[in-house]
């Protein structure tokens, strides 16, 4: 496993943890008698960003073998395809949001405004979730470990 | 539908140059050992530079590693290259 896939596992966990974090918040807006304690929910956001803080950290300053390249065309290749699919990705999931709220409330119904960083933030996460999966798919596939 | 394979000898190249491992033909010609695997598996076709470099590290032409079959493929070469990663 090279650094890409390790950087690509560590953003899908962390991504996948943010993007359920941010639903719950949004269920909380939208159900009523569901809101989370006020210090509860920043001390879970605090935790997530401390973990991602950290685990970025140990990213960039983690070593891969100095027999082989940090990338070569190959893993270019990938992490370009991977970029096109979460850009797609972003681009369905804001015509998503600018569509479903309209349907959802109806042309007079109304959202918090807090709801929409909310939504925004989700969407930029699943974005690097959609990246961390096209990565993950393409190394899979057709590498098999033999020597 | 693209008909267009490109088939190697890599594998048996490297046996034939003193059982080369992947990783030191990899370290020869700059790749990683996972694209090395992926090629010799035909599931990457490379650059042409990168052809060139691989043949060379056989001495040998880009022609006798690698071969490029429209169409139907002879039943011993390797599985043909596709186009992606």
């Amino acid at each position: 496993m090279n650094r890409t896939q390790k950087c690509a596992w560590f953003t899908l966990g962390i991504s996948s943890l943010l993007i359920l974090f941010l639903a719950f918040v949004l269920r909380s807006m939208f159900v009523p008698g569901d809101r989370m304690a006020g210090v509860g929910l920043v001390m879970s956001w605090l935790w997530l960003i401390l973990l991602f803080m950290v685990g970025s950290l140990f990213l960039v300053f983690y070593r891969q073998s100095q027999a082989e390249p940090a990338a070569d065309e190959r893993d270019r290749l990938i992490k370009r395809n991977a970029v096109l699919a979460s850009f797609i990705g972003v681009w369905i999931l804001l015509a998503m949001e600018t569509v479903l709220p309209r349907r959802l409330a109806g042309d007079a119904g109304s959202i918090p405004v807090a709801a929409l960083p909310i939504i925004n933030t989700a969407i930029l996460f699943t974005a690097m979730l959609v990246y961390s999966v096209a990565v993950l798919v393409q190394y899979g596939r057709g590498v098999e470990n033999e020597q | 539908m693209n008909n267009d394979h490109i088939s190697n000898q890599i594998r048996r190249l490297r046996f034939d140059h003193g059982e080369m491992t992947q990783q030191q033909l990899a370290d020869t010609v700059g790749v990683t050992r996972q694209t090395i695997i992926a090629i010799e598996a035909g599931k990457y076709a490379p650059s042409l530079p990168l052809a060139f470099r691989i043949a060379r590290a056989f001495n040998a032409s880009v022609e006798s590693v690698f071969q490029y079959q429209n169409g139907e493929m002879p039943s011993d070469a390797v599985k043909p290259a596709s186009q992606g990663p």
